[in-house]
């Protein structure tokens, strides 16, 4: 139970400028903010940005930094006596090989990545400028909330973050919440292997996804709009304050806060975010209450990703059936992330449901024979190349058996072992489960040793259990991590089973 | 609102209080539906996942333990989905525990649930351990120890010691299947805020949290006395664990059942060293004019006593006199020692030593 006056949600700030989990830490923060110490102690060590102190160059261990050569990277760094420390992907696949130095501030080592080119018809147009009129926002204010709504469901408008669940009911939930506090919150914790698409959001039109944040807390009747940032994307957050800045006219109503992450990709999962807002350790509650009934401090919640709330200054000003004509498939346009073996990786606005190849056409091609592909992200796990004309779109890749999650593309050509591809996906859930519940975080290590046993014996029976344990990973997890972490090992068995046979072993 | 709604429980309609859970419905249906996480003391955590039942739907399954019952459900504890669930889930929880000859969850302290449920259900494939080092910590503390391979991180001791003692010293603490139970900075249970209140070890469903001087005793082989704890006036029922005629543990009888509703203090679940102690008194004594103590009767002592306070009060008068009786007292005894002292000696000095 909360001691009275407590203030909780200063833990996690207070623990970062104290440097991280040293000792002494947990009792200082306990005295400044009346947690008791212990629970300091608890939230101190479950993120990776604080739970070991001390300074040193972190360096991505994701698959596409690994192609990039960050092996040779790391044997560089400490060949000069740096300390380093091999981590989560950074979100920096379309400039691999990527790293952080001490003070968090991107390395990177890679060339920039490429970005559609400027489009005024396109809804978010990352190549264009924003204008800070906030025009949208005042005809949000004609049109009023229901109509607004009204707008997002006639543009089809589905939750950009990964699940793909229609924004309308979301803001709906919200509306029709008794009156009271609510609150609104971005989700800007990117962190899905292969995705950095909100990344080039807020680094380039960071007023458009504020725009449609103030718009949606105009809607949710909301005074306070809370943006959680990847403590990664220390770029992002100087690029949000500018832009919180220049809008301020147009936003002297609203109390915006960003929060910053401190290392747990599981926050980008919403109700691990709330704890994590709140200052607790960061694992996802269970499910229902949703977050539009009881959120944040119990609060109702309207939560959306940075590109959800990128479409909306667009839908509201040029209407939703405007939006939904730039589908393909599905309704909208897409920011879909490219990066693996492709000419020139990236973020490419596209109409929703564009196919692989039409895709990797606007990323300069294919680079070598393409093998595999994962269509959204490690969750998705692996398709071969026989679904390169499948639509990438939320219906079409649930029905591959797949997922498009965040969008997250990334190409794999055939000088690669699926075996170690799926290594890689294994080690970062292994790497980002929050421990919480049993499936996911004794499932994960399981399925990873299976792996490493059969990449060191070549002996296929190591993995005999692999279904049935990704199987109660996916029936018995409490969040979404847990069911998915098994994908990218049982999808490249599915799909690559010669990658998965007795192999000889060389010594 | 009705007062009550009702529910299909595996084919038999029940009806249970509104705001009641599935667990509370599964219950009243009669249903084995097994939990680790649960104790019905805290807060639902779902985290065990033990407790999963179908409900149609719900495209997932949901814990019984924390997922709301609602007029109308249908629900299912035994479908050979939940079957597989619990089988696959009790083979990854032996991945991560320590296991006796037979490959079952080692028996520990008073009993291992997991152990009983492996039992119960059985297990699906036989998964390698997976050997992750999971943090303990040297504690010197003379009570409560820790065994972190028997921990299954379902956090019943981190939130007993918030949600009922309200003292927090330990926590979950690092993540994925590092997890652990911790104090700040990993320090010693004497330099936390713990109370040694032993909660902890009666909330644990594992054993993983034990009695260090009952370290290695399994209670299966202990006879149990029930008892009234004499250190203060509340009356904590005491279940005595007695081995070769020694209190070896003390535990609570279960939440709900008693005035203690399954707490216990730390005098009263550790502090038994007295019962044999060689210094204990187990008769009266007077000293005799030899200036030695001998065993006497308790008539023969009330009588040299009440001799002896009654002389001071004819030589000095009644306020010569205090009384004070012991903090192990209860009302009923205080209120005898106040007549005592008002009405059988005439003197208002009389305290209680707890009363200040």
């Amino acid at each position: 139970m909360e001691r009275k006056g407590a203030r909780r949600f200063q833990v996690l700030d207070l623990l970062q400028e104290e440097g991280g989990a040293a000792a002494g830490t947990a009792a200082r923060v306990g005295a400044q903010t009346g947690v008791p110490d212990a629970d300091v102690y608890g939230v101190s060590t479950f993120y990776s940005l604080l739970r070991k102190p001390g300074r040193r160059t972190r360096v991505c261990q994701g698959l596409t930094c690994k192609l990039a050569g960050s092996d040779a990277r790391v044997a560089a760094l400490r060949a000069t006596g740096e300390e380093v420390e091999e981590v989560s992907c950074l979100g920096q696949c379309d400039r691999a090989p990527v790293g952080l130095d001490a003070d968090h501030e991107a390395l990177l080592w890679g060339e920039p990545g490429s970005i559609s080119p400027a489009d005024t018809d396109l809804p978010m147009n990352l190549a264009g400028d924003d204008d800070f009129s906030f025009s949208a926002l005042a005809r949000a204010r004609e049109l009023g909330p229901n109509a607004v709504i009204a707008e997002l469901k006639a543009g089809g408008l589905q939750g950009r973050g990964g699940a793909g669940f229609p924004a309308h009911f979301k803001w709906n939930a919200v509306r029709t919440q008794p009156p009271g506090d609510s609150y609104v919150v971005v989700n800007a914790d990117e962190g899905e292997p292969g995705t950095f698409k909100d990344r080039e959001v807020m680094l380039r039109r960071p007023g458009l996804m504020l725009e449609g944040a103030a718009i949606a807390a105009y809607v949710a009747g909301a005074a306070v709009l809370f943006i959680y940032v990847r403590g990664e994307f220390k770029d992002c957050i100087r690029s949000l304050e500018g832009a919180i800045t220049a809008a301020a006219d147009h936003l002297d109503w609203l109390d915006i806060r960003i929060v910053e992450g401190h290392g747990a990709y599981i926050c980008g999962e919403e109700t691990a975010l709330l704890e994590a807002i709140e200052g607790r350790r960061g694992m996802p509650r269970l499910k229902p209450p949703y977050p539009t009934e009881s959120g944040l401090w119990g609060k109702s919640t309207l939560m959306n990703n940075v590109e959800t709330l990128a479409c909306v200054p667009s839908i509201v000003t040029r209407g939703g059936d405007w939006f939904a004509a730039q589908g393909k498939t599905e309704p909208g346009s897409k920011l879909y992330c490219v990066s693996g073996h492709v000419g020139r990786p990236g973020v490419y606005e596209l109409p929703l449901g564009v196919t692989l190849d039409e895709l990797v056409e606007a990323a300069g091609g294919y680079v070598g024979t393409p093998q595999a592909f994962s269509p959204g992200g490690a969750s998705s796990g692996f398709l071969p190349m026989s679904f390169r004309d499948t639509p990438l779109d939320f219906g079409g890749l649930v029905k591959a058996g797949s997922m498009f999650g965040s969008s997250g593309l990334v190409v794999l050509n055939d000088t690669i072992d699926m075996a170690m591809a799926a290594r890689h996906g294994l080690v970062f859930f292994e790497d980002e489960s929050c421990g919480q519940c049993t499936p996911c975080r004794v499932g994960c290590v399981v399925q990873r040793q299976s792996l490493d046993r059969y990449l060191e014996t070549g002996d296929a029976s190591h993995l005999e259990h692999a279904e049935d344990v990704a199987w109660e990973m996916d029936e018995g997890s409490i969040c979404g991590l847990g069911m998915v972490a098994s994908w990218p090992l049982t999808t490249a068995m599915k799909h690559f089973p010669a990658a998965f046979e007795d192999r000889t072993i060389d010594e | 609102m009705s007062d009550t709604i009702r529910l299909v429980v595996d084919g038999e309609e029940v009806e249970v209080p509104t705001g009641s859970t599935l667990l509370a419905a599964t219950a009243r249906a009669g249903a084995d539906v097994p939990t680790l996480c649960h104790d019905p003391r805290l807060d639902p955590m779902g985290s065990c996942r033990m407790c999963l039942v179908e409900v149609e739907g719900q495209r997932r399954l949901q814990p019984a333990c924390a997922y709301p019952a609602m007029e109308g459900q249908v629900v299912h504890t035994s479908t050979d989905r939940v079957e597989r669930h619990r089988q696959v889930l009790l083979s990854m929880y032996c991945a991560d525990h320590t296991l006796d000859a037979d490959g079952l969850p080692a028996e520990r302290a008073l009993g291992n649930q997991l152990r009983a449920h492996v039992e119960a259900f059985g297990t699906g494939p036989t998964l390698p351990p997976i050997g992750t080092p999971r943090a303990g910590r040297e504690d010197p503390n003379p009570y409560i120890h820790f065994d972190p391979d028997s921990c299954i991180a379902c956090a019943r001791c981190v939130r007993y010691c918030d949600e009922v003692e309200a003292v927090s010293a330990i926590t979950l603490a690092m993540r994925g299947s590092s997890t652990t139970i911790a104090t700040a900075d990993q320090v010693g249970l004497l330099d936390s805020s713990c109370e040694l209140c032993g909660g902890c070890i009666d909330t644990c469903p594992t054993g993983a949290m034990s009695e260090k001087r009952a370290l290695g005793l399994l209670g299966a082989d202990e006879e149990t006395v029930r008892s009234t704890c004499n250190f203060c006036g509340v009356g904590c029922q005491l279940d005595l664990h007695v081995r070769d005629g020694e209190v070896v543990r003390v535990s609570s009888p279960p939440p709900g059942t008693t005035v203690n509703d399954g707490n216990l203090c730390v005098k009263g679940r550790f502090a038994t060293e007295f019962i044999n102690h060689p210094d204990r008194l187990t008769v009266p004594l007077i000293r005799g004019d030899d200036g030695e103590l001998h065993e006497a009767t308790w008539d023969e002592a009330i009588r040299v006593t009440a001799a002896g306070l009654m002389g001071v009060k004819e030589r000095y008068g009644a306020d010569a006199l205090g009384f004070v009786s012991s903090s192990r007292c209860t009302g009923e005894e205080n209120y005898l020692v106040q007549k005592l002292s008002r009405a059988a000696f005439g003197t208002n000095n009389c305290h209680q030593c707890a009363a200040t």
